[in-house]
């Protein structure tokens, strides 16, 4: 009987007898109560292979003192969990959408950039957002066209695809909408359909909006879109020479931003845009006369639309040339310098509590006021991103949120070329997470605050366009 | 005669009234003879008397009474003889003698055979050094006719010039086939005046010159032979194909005479016919301890070599010595390394990522597992923590639930990942082939098929480069080989192809062969197959395998020719010639009779594997050639010709940094095609050695418009930082995540770099080169030649399911480190000097070979381009490098103070 040396592991078992004249079997007994593997689970290296069990010994030659190995562990086997992890690759394309954390971008389809950024930026309301999807598909208000209707449904369409698709969208329905409403948009040259202005896609669709979304409402004035983008102002209309004076009130749901030589700042611009001289008859000197007219804003909407006031018409070139000046735009603005006496008064107190709670934050207040404060801020400020605005209106009437004539950042439009009508546009975007995504057509891309800042012109890198302000709420 | 000194120093120092400044005077003799008079004048009172007197010397000479000639005779020899000279001067001598050149040998025909004409064909030879014209060899003519006197004596530039002549005569004389015999006698001169003055390159080069480097063992003595062999070593690698073993024999044989055995035993590992040599070099000595270093010296190199009688005769002896060559203690000496660097702590792979670093933009952290990102995690997991034996993703803490965590990271892999993740563990625990053969196997009573594979190729990996009398690896896999399931028999022999890679296994022909012949075998099995034939005999030239290839290249169809997996069949194929040259010759013949297709495809690759490592500029040329050609679509063989010509080029720095260069236009004029390879050629030359002008190029390709050249730079930045844990690639990296935060093939690309850069904590290396940089590893150039091959089609390769080829890398890993052992091989810390290499070769004396160096005490890591030496005197280390394993012997001249 032959003795071998078994090494296990890294453990060798020293002189362990081998019966040659029993099966295989026995030997692994042998060292199943050595080892504690079970036979089965043993494999032992003899020469040309593993030992099986029907292995006669004579013919493997054990010699005395033969080293063998053993494999083999009693560990338990490894089984597959009950429930395999899911994967993202294997997702449907909507549930990855979350996974991605921004929404999709929209294919090019032909020089409609212009048209994608709009969309893209208008899309990053969502009171807006909501406010179409409610909009129901048969239900026409009196008093608007079919083809604004059709526009109107198709952006909800395009919204909608945008929030559920990883891959890009191609917005033809939307397209083609936007064509029919509005035919300029249809320009050909070379048989391609040209660049457009998109400040000029953007009113025409806000506007398309305030008609088709208002008149589910019985007034006129009333309905989202007027409470979402409408600027009331109100002007002063003096005439300097006959010492006339009046007051009109109008609706406008952007600010301009004028660009001259000494613009330097946003805040300039704005002072720019609302003052402007006009001539026009004076009823008491009977001829036409020099009027100054300085307006005011008198009621503040939820999101503030800037526009620069980048391009001129240039008679020589006949198009429209841009202006490249560098104008500064900060993140948060404050529009308080450009409201009229009576809003300033109302703004008086949210401000001071808005200070105070900043304040707070900085553990400058007592404590006791300041915590309040927070909280207060905390649910306006959850509640104006929740994307209901129904539950934002019943959120709003309990706290009662005011506004504060501050304003954040949450898109801009671009513009990178010399002119209106050529030239690329981009859509950058601010996320809930605080990152911006820049939405160059079919290709999203994240981008940093700092970023964003840097789009104010003063070169041929992109340039803020239109500026879409967030109100701040207390 | 110390005025005659003073004028000449004076003259290089040119004091204005004696301008003569030693260019000028050569010109003189262009511009004809005025101008000579006018120096005339320009002489001092010493020249000019000096020359008066060498004029007459030249007219007594002709004198017709013997004595008085050979007294002018003598006279001028002696002026001859102590004339001294800088560099830029000739010997005043030999200036004012110039003009009666022609006298004197005009007068020296008309001379009868005397002593007196010997002694004026030494005087013409030597004054031929300076007159002779091009290519007219007077000086070997009048010497051969001279007296035969002692060369050296007429000074080191007269042997200089004399030993020109002679490589020219030789050629010549060689040519016309014209009796060579009194030649050699001069050479033999010359050898030996060089040998005796510390010019022992002047000597080699002689030498090779007349084809006769066997001269030399007969010069060299032990002061100089290492110097010699030096030169002989380091200029093998720029002579053509016989020549360079020929000085490599000579080196060996000179290495002999002196008893450097461990030297012989590096240079043996270079030729052909190794086995022989190594045993020669084990048979000379009876020191057990050297023969210990010597069988480290293999292990590292990974010949496997089967200790016989005539290497050991004691039973004892020989099982301790094939226990090293087994590298059977490399897991533990690794891990002792591991342990002084305070490495231990295994790593996961965010450590590795570092998301806090990326401001801002880092990938969206979602709940939901993604099946690639997971699997680019058990890569970076295995790379990471290679060897290392423990990890936080597979190995699972004991404390916790019975079916520990490594079930539950094995199951976050979908499909082949799987194969990939259980295969992972293979790479952590490599080397160690105890327990990781326990912890494998369990794997294998798996029902997942994927599980199953992947635990073959863990095995395979556990068992690369570490033999075993045993031999588990085989006796596990090889039972699984002939499965149904296509994913089992790959992971069986890819994981055979790993273990016994360079093992030239017989059992392993015969499985794999006949799967090769099995017209059933589907396409990846087939390819695999190959591929690990390939491994295991690489650079065998076997004919029988390389038959075999060679029929399923003609066998199959075109349409299964087209599969992407189907490139690497040719690549198996070169694998069997790796760097054996023409060895290649007769299979490249038939490879031209191949389809179309796939005819040039193959041709290139013979080629490019058949010269790596050989620096063959032809070679190099016909491959930039083949990269000029403007291709019909479809080709895809200038890929693996761009790869060619840094597999080629990379054998010695010169070549390596001309072919980066190369590289470098390819990428400005290249098409696309070449363009995608030429990365991948950048990632092979540089393998673990990050040069700042190549991290550079790559950085800036990993950002290219096309994803194919990205992706390759991507890869290429994970191989030039493979195992340096260089914290600007790891940064590019970082950036790289960001970058390409929404592309998941980038992506995943990026993730594999990282893996590789913080590859094995840093402690591993992937160049193929060791003992500084002079060996090649050809079973590790194998391995990142085929994991190459398969980057030039990212897509369908590593992005598709054969990701888990990238374990193949494992062939290239060993640590690079210095572990210094005792005699009872346990490691012993001694003071060592690290610094960067210098190339000392063909410098007199013994300059320094490494600067800029610290001290460090052992085990110490080494990286790319640097060199170790002791820094104590107690010891004597066995191995002339000190590279790995080193023994160290007391040092019985050592006294402590």
């Amino acid at each position: 009987m032959p003795t071998v040396n078994v090494k296990w592991q890294k453990e060798t078992f020293q002189g362990i007898e081998v019966d040659t004249s029993q099966p295989p079997i026995v030997f692994k007994s042998q060292l199943y109560t050595l080892t504690g593997v079970p036979p089965e689970r043993q494999k032992i290296m003899v020469k040309g292979g593993i030992l099986k069990d029907d292995t006669d010994w004579s013919t493997l030659g054990v010699k005395d003192g033969q080293k063998l190995m053993m494999i083999g562990t009693a560990d338990e086997i490894v089984k597959a969990p009950e429930k395999g992890p899911v994967f993202v690759e294997d997702l449907p394309e909507e549930e990855q959408v979350i996974a991605l954390g921004h929404s999709a971008g929209l294919y090019n389809l032909g020089n409609t950039c212009y048209m994608n950024s709009t969309l893209q930026c208008l899309h990053s309301v969502p009171e807006l957002k909501s406010a179409l999807l409610s909009y129901s598909d048969n239900v026409r208000g009196n008093g608007v066209d079919q083809a604004s209707h059709n526009l109107t449904v198709a952006t909800r369409n395009t919204f909608g695809e945008l929030d559920q698709s990883v891959r890009p969208v191609a917005p033809l329905l939307f397209l083609q909408a936007l064509r029919k409403k509005y035919p300029q948009f249809a320009q050909q040259q070379n048989n391609v359909y040209m660049q457009q202005d998109a400040e000029e896609c953007w009113t025409q669709l806000v506007y398309t909006f305030s008609q088709t979304l208002a008149s589910e409402a019985s007034e006129p004035p009333a309905g989202p879109t007027k409470e979402l983008f409408g600027i009331d102002l109100v002007s002063r209309v003096h005439c300097a020479e006959s010492g006339e004076e009046s007051l009109e009130r109008e609706s406008v749901y952007s600010l301009k931003c004028h660009i001259s030589h000494d613009v330097n700042h946003l805040h300039e611009g704005l002072k720019h845009g609302l003052k402007s001289e006009l001539e026009k008859a004076s009823p008491s000197l009977g001829r036409t006369a020099l009027y100054t007219r300085e307006s005011k804003i008198n009621e503040l909407p939820r999101y503030l639309t800037v526009q620069f006031v980048r391009f001129f018409w240039k008679r020589e070139s006949n198009q429209k040339a841009k202006i490249l000046r560098k104008v500064d735009y900060p993140l948060e603005l404050d529009v308080y310098d450009f409201c009229s006496d009576e809003l300033k008064q109302k703004l008086q107190a949210p401000r001071q509590m808005l200070r105070d709670a900043e304040n707070a934050k900085f553990g400058l207040k007592a404590q006791g006021k300041a915590s309040s404060s927070k909280e207060n801020e905390g649910s306006s400020s959850t509640a104006a991103e929740s994307s209901s605005m129904d539950i934002d209106k019943a959120d709003s009437s309990a706290p009662k949120k005011q506004l504060t004539g501050i304003y954040d950042l949450i898109a801009v439009l671009t513009h990178k070329g010399r002119s209106a009508d050529s030239g690329h546009y981009v859509g950058w975007v601010k996320q809930d997470d605080g990152k911006w995504i820049e939405f160059d057509d079919d290709n999203p891309s994240i981008r940093k605050g700092e970023e964003i800042l840097k789009l104010s012109g003063g070169g041929d890198w992109h340039m803020a366009y239109i500026c879409l302000y967030k109100a701040r709420f207390i | 005669m110390p005025s005659r000194e003073d004028t000449n120093g004076g003259a290089s120092s040119a004091s204005p009234s004696e301008p003569a400044p030693p260019p000028q005077q050569q010109l003189a003799k262009a511009k004809g003879k005025k101008k000579d008079e006018k120096k005339d004048d320009d002489l001092s009172e010493d020249d000019r008397a000096f020359k008066e007197q060498l004029e007459l010397y030249v007219v007594r000479a002709q004198d017709p009474d013997p004595s008085v000639q050979k007294l002018a005779l003598e006279s001028m020899r002696q002026e001859i003889r102590t004339a001294t000279s800088s560099m830029t001067s000739v010997p005043k001598p030999l200036k004012f003698l110039r003009p009666h050149y022609g006298t004197l040998k005009a007068y020296f025909e008309t001379m009868a055979e005397s002593d007196m004409k010997k002694y004026m064909a030494d005087i013409l030879s030597v004054l031929a050094l300076t007159m002779s014209a091009e290519g007219e060899r007077e000086s070997l003519k009048y010497r051969m006719i001279g007296s035969e006197g002692d060369i050296g004596s007429w000074g080191h530039e007269y042997v200089r010039n004399l030993a020109g002549e002679i490589a020219q005569e030789f050629q010549k004389r060689q040519y016309d086939d014209m009796p060579i015999d009194s030649l050699m006698e001069l050479v033999q001169q010359i050898v030996s005046f060089h040998m005796k003055h510390n010019a022992e390159p002047e000597a080699v080069d002689l030498l090779m010159e007349v084809e006769d480097l066997d001269l030399l063992v007969d010069h060299v003595d032990s002061t100089n032979y290492k110097r010699a062999c030096l030169y002989l070593t380091s200029s093998s690698k720029y002579l053509p194909a016989p020549d360079d073993m020929l000085a490599l024999d000579i080196a060996f044989n000179i290495y002999m005479k002196f008893g450097d055995l461990a030297s012989a035993l590096r240079i043996s590992l270079l030729l052909d016919n190794k086995s022989q040599y190594v045993k020669q070099v084990f048979t000379a000595t009876d020191d057990f301890l050297l023969k210990k270093q010597f069988a480290y010296i293999i292990a590292r190199h990974g010949l496997s070599t089967e200790i016989d009688d005539d290497i050991a005769a004691d039973e004892n002896e020989k099982e301790a010595l094939q226990e090293i060559i087994n590298n059977t203690k490399l897991s533990e000496g690794y891990l002792t390394l591991a342990r002084d660097i305070e490495v231990m702590e295994p790593k996961s792979p965010e450590d590795i990522y570092k998301v806090h670093l990326i401001d801002g933009r880092g990938a969206t952290s979602s709940s939901l597992d993604s099946a690639r990102q997971n699997l680019a995690a058990t890569f970076v997991n295995a790379f990471v923590n290679a060897g290392f034996g423990q990890d936080k993703l597979m190995t699972a803490p004991s404390d916790s639930s019975s079916s520990g965590s490594s079930g539950n990271w094995l199951f976050k892999n979908k499909e082949h990942g799987k194969a990939s993740a259980a295969a992972s563990l293979g790479m952590i625990l490599l080397w160690d082939s105890d327990s990781g053969l326990a912890q494998l196997d369990k794997y294998l009573h798996s029902n997942d098929t994927h599980v199953v594979a992947g635990a073959l190729l863990g095995i395979g990996i556990v068992s690369c480069g570490v033999k075993s009398d045993c031999d588990p690896a085989f006796a596990l896999i090889s039972e699984y080989i002939n499965r149904d399931e296509p994913i089992i028999r790959i992971g069986a022999i890819l994981g055979l192809g790993i273990a016994y890679a360079g093992s030239q296994k017989e059992e392993i022909r015969g499985h794999l062969a006949a799967i090769l012949s099995d017209i059933q075998t589907p396409l990846e099995v087939l390819v695999f197959s190959a591929i690990s034939l390939g491994l295991v005999f690489v650079g065998s030239c076997n004919e029988e395998i390389a038959q075999t290839i060679i029929f399923v290249l003609m066998d199959r169809s075109e349409a299964e020719l087209a599969e992407p997996i189907m490139r690497l069949l040719p690549v198996a194929l070169g694998l069997l010639y790796l760097g054996k040259q023409e060895s290649v010759e007769a299979t490249a013949e038939v490879a031209k009779t191949f389809d179309e297709k796939i005819r040039n495809y193959c041709d290139v690759i013979l080629m490019s594997l058949a010269y790596a490592g050989t620096g063959n500029v032809l070679k190099v040329q016909k491959l930039l050639g083949i990269c000029s050609q403007h291709l019909e679509k479809g080709e895809i063989h200038q890929g693996p010709a761009v790869l060619g010509i840094s597999l080629i080029a990379m054998a010695e720095e010169l070549g390596a940094e001309m072919a980066v260069r190369s590289l470098e236009r390819l990428l400005q004029y290249g098409e696309q095609n070449i363009r995608r390879a030429v990365p991948l050629a950048l990632g092979l030359l540089c393998v673990s050695n990050p040069k700042v002008n190549v991290m550079d190029t790559m950085s800036r390709l990993s950002h290219d418009a096309d994803t194919e050249v990205s992706m390759a730079a991507i890869i290429s930045l994970g191989l030039i930082g493979a195992g340096t844990n260089n914290a600007r690639i790891a940064g590019m990296l970082r950036n790289l995540t960001s970058y390409y935060y929404k592309e998941a093939g980038h992506l995943f690309c990026v993730r594999i770099a990282q893996g590789l850069v913080h590859l094995g904590k840093g402690l591993l290396t992937l160049s193929p080169y060791h003992s500084d940089r002079f060996l090649l590893s050809p079973i590790a150039l194998a391995g990142l030649v085929t994991v190459l091959h398969a980057c030039l089609d990212m897509k369908s390769i590593i992005l598709g399911k054969y990701h888990y080829m990238l374990y193949i890398l494992v062939l290239a890993m060993q640590p690079r480190m210095l572990l210094t052992v005792d005699e009872d091989l346990k490691p012993l810390a001694v003071p060592v000097r690290v610094g960067q290499a210098v190339d000392v070769v063909g410098q007199a004396g013994r300059p320094k070979t490494i600067t800029g160096f610290q001290t460090h005490s052992t085990p110490v890591l080494l990286a790319a381009g640097e060199r170790a030496e002791l820094a104590t005197e107690k010891y004597l280390p066995l191995s002339p490098v000190l590279e790995g394993f080193v023994i160290l012997r007391k040092n019985p001249e050592y006294h402590d103070d």
